[in-house]
Parts: structure tokens; sequence; C-alpha cells
């Protein structure tokens, strides 16, 4: 099987400031494409579809604890994000 | 719920700056979302210390833990807002008003919730048509010559709109010629992602500010033997708006600033170790 190509998305606007505009205009020190701003244009991979049960995430949370996110929710709905860091 | 590819110790510090409440989960190899199939490939594993992201993006789980709706977006600017994942979640919260019981006419209402809308974070624009019995609108793809149901924004540098999300269309069949058209009927919701980039705030004399939504709302309305023509609806909102993002304006009062720069030595020393 081979792997669907991701393309990346490299629309970039010098603004006057210096920083860099991406295609939502949003500014940044960085050029899209490159870092932190490797974007993909058109299709990227979102994992499991609507209609699909979240596959099972047991983690260590902040406060040290592990966390089994099907478990913790007790039955009920839940909002599960996947962001880029704390950090930066 | 939230994870990301952070150290526990940098997802505590987060935690006590921003108050949060909810779990910080770490994925410090990124296994969990290289198993999601999100790990974003389109960095190199040497570029220390991006490599390890995810595409970004939110899932929404019912009870039984199925996946009801997904938020993704190709960049880190944009993202949902509290609004739009509570609503994913459990519903409208408020019952929308039908506009009339018994319109004889198409009635339009473009309206937008009361949060101020961060730099970059979705809300959604509603838009409302109440449709007479037995007249319908519709969707894509239309017939040539006629004018499917459409929400479009004026030139703003400022403004950022990501594409409508109509309802399902139910299929109609014209008598005798066969063809089908793709229609809504009844009452009608669309909803427009939107969000803006900070260029064009405005603002007020008492320091608030606001971003201007202006644009038109078209639709053409039809009964099973005669078409009316088509018709637009201009709205302007002054939608309340903040020159930051959420993660600044969220953060608890009198916290410690988390030391971000030990943290990002850290995180890059350990990636290239």
């Amino acid at each position: 099987m081979t792997e669907r190509q991701i393309e990346k998305e490299t629309y970039a606007v010098r603004h006057e400031s210096g920083l860099w505009a991406n295609e939502f205009g949003a500014l940044g020190p960085y050029r899209p494409g490159v870092g932190p701003r490797s974007n993909p244009k058109g299709w990227f991979p979102t994992g499991p579809d609507v209609g699909e049960r979240l596959p099972d995430i047991v983690a260590t949370s902040h406060t040290g604890d592990t966390v089994d996110v099907h478990a913790l929710r007790g039955g009920g709905p839940a909002v599960v994000v996947f962001y880029r860091s704390a950090v930066w | 719920m939230a994870l990301s590819y952070d150290e526990v110790d940098a997802l505590a510090d987060y935690a006590q700056e921003h108050d949060v409440t909810f779990p910080l989960l770490s994925d410090p190899d990124f296994e969990i979302i290289r198993r999601f199939g999100i790990l974003n490939t389109l960095i190199d594993p040497d570029d220390h210390p991006w490599y390890g992201i995810p595409f970004p993006g939110t899932y929404v789980i019912d009870a039984d833990g199925v996946v009801t709706a997904k938020f993704f977006e190709n960049n880190l600017f944009l993202r949902p807002s509290s609004e739009q994942l509570l609503r994913a979640a459990l519903g409208d919260e408020i019952e929308l008003e039908p506009l009339s019981e018994r319109p004889t006419e198409v009635l339009v209402d473009v309206a937008i919730g009361d949060d101020p809308i961060g730099v970059g974070v979705l809300h959604d624009l509603i838009v409302r048509f109440a449709v007479p019995e037995g007249l319908h609108l519709y969707g894509e793809p239309v017939p040539d010559g006629m004018v499917a149901t459409a929400v479009d924004f004026d030139e703003d540098e400022g403004l950022v709109v990501r594409p409508a999300i109509f309802p399902p269309t139910v299929d109609h069949t014209l008598a005798g010629t066969g063809e089908v058209l793709h229609i809504f009927e009844g009452d009608v919701t669309v909803r427009v992602p939107i969000t803006h980039n900070g260029r064009s705030m405005q603002w007020r004399d008492d320091g608030s500010t606001f971003i201007a939504v202006r644009g038109t709302v078209r639709w053409q309305a039809c009964d099973d033997d005669v078409c009316h023509l088509p018709q637009r609806h201009r709205f302007e909102l002054e939608v309340e708006a903040k020159p930051i993002n959420m993660f600044e304006r969220d953060r608890a009062e009198d916290s410690e600033r988390m030391d971000f720069k030990r943290h990002f030595a850290r995180m890059s020393h350990r990636r290239q170790a």
C-alpha cells in the first residue's frame, strides 16, 4: 500500500513588521512551510472518523496520575484535544 | 481532556498558570499521536523540538466513546471555540426560536453568539431561513441558471471565513423531467465558522474592541411550478473581538508565569540526545 502524499502549504507573505503571514493573514516569526509552521495543503490525516470508537488513550496527566480517557469520562461524552504544546 | 508531546512537569506548570481543571495528558514520545495517525510528518525528524506535534485537532465523543464530531484545521492558528465544542458535545443549549410559525415569504436572520472572538478562535455565524410550506431553496449543485443558497462575505483582510456547514439536502425529483434537485425546506440553519487575525480590529471610545462582519446571503425560492427571482439579504454585524487569543486571555490572575524557556531548552535537549 502506498502512503497517501501530504503536500506542504508554503503560501507566505512578508509583512512590513518583518513577520510572515500565512494564507489566513496570521503573523508569525517563522515563514510558513518551516518548523512549527510546516502545515499541510489540501488533504491531511485526521485520525479516527466520525462514527468510529475513539481508540484507547492511556497516558500520564499533569498531576502524575495515569489516565484512561474512556474510563475517566465515566460513561459520559467528552472532548479530546490534540494540540501542539503547553510550552510554545 | 487535552494531549500534547510535553513532559509532565511542563503540563503541571501550565495547568497551574492557567487554572486548568481537566487532565492534560503527556505523550512525550508521541506514541499516541502516531497511533492516531496524526503525527505531523511534514516536519523533519531532526527538526527539534518541532518534530512530534500532531496535525492539531479535536474529537467530540458521545457516551459510548464514539466520535460524533471532529474539528481539524491545517494550521496552529485556527482552533474551535468552547462554544462550538459545547454545541457539538451537548447540542444547542438554547433552542432557536422559529423565525415565524407560518411564514408567507422566505425570512432570513443572521446572528452570532455573544462571546468575544479571540484571534484565530472560530465561532459560528448562524444564518437561518424560514421557508414557507410548498417552497424550497437549493443546495449545491444547482442546474444552470438557478441560484444555490450561499453566504458571501465582503472583502476584509482581517476576517477569516471557513467553509459553510449546510444541513443535509433533500432529493426532489421534478415531475416529468426526472431531474433530481437538492433542496432545503422549512427551517434551515447554516453555520459559517469565522474568526479574525487581528488586522481589522476597531476600537470604540470606551476602549472595547470589535470587528465588523459584512456580507450577503443569497438564495432562490421555488415551488413545483414557479421559481421566484433570486434574492439577497445584506448583513452587517458588530462582533465583540479581542486582539489576543484564548491562551493569553485565560491566564489565571496572580499566577506565576511558567518558565517557558527552561522547558523549551529541556525539550530540545531531550530530543537531540
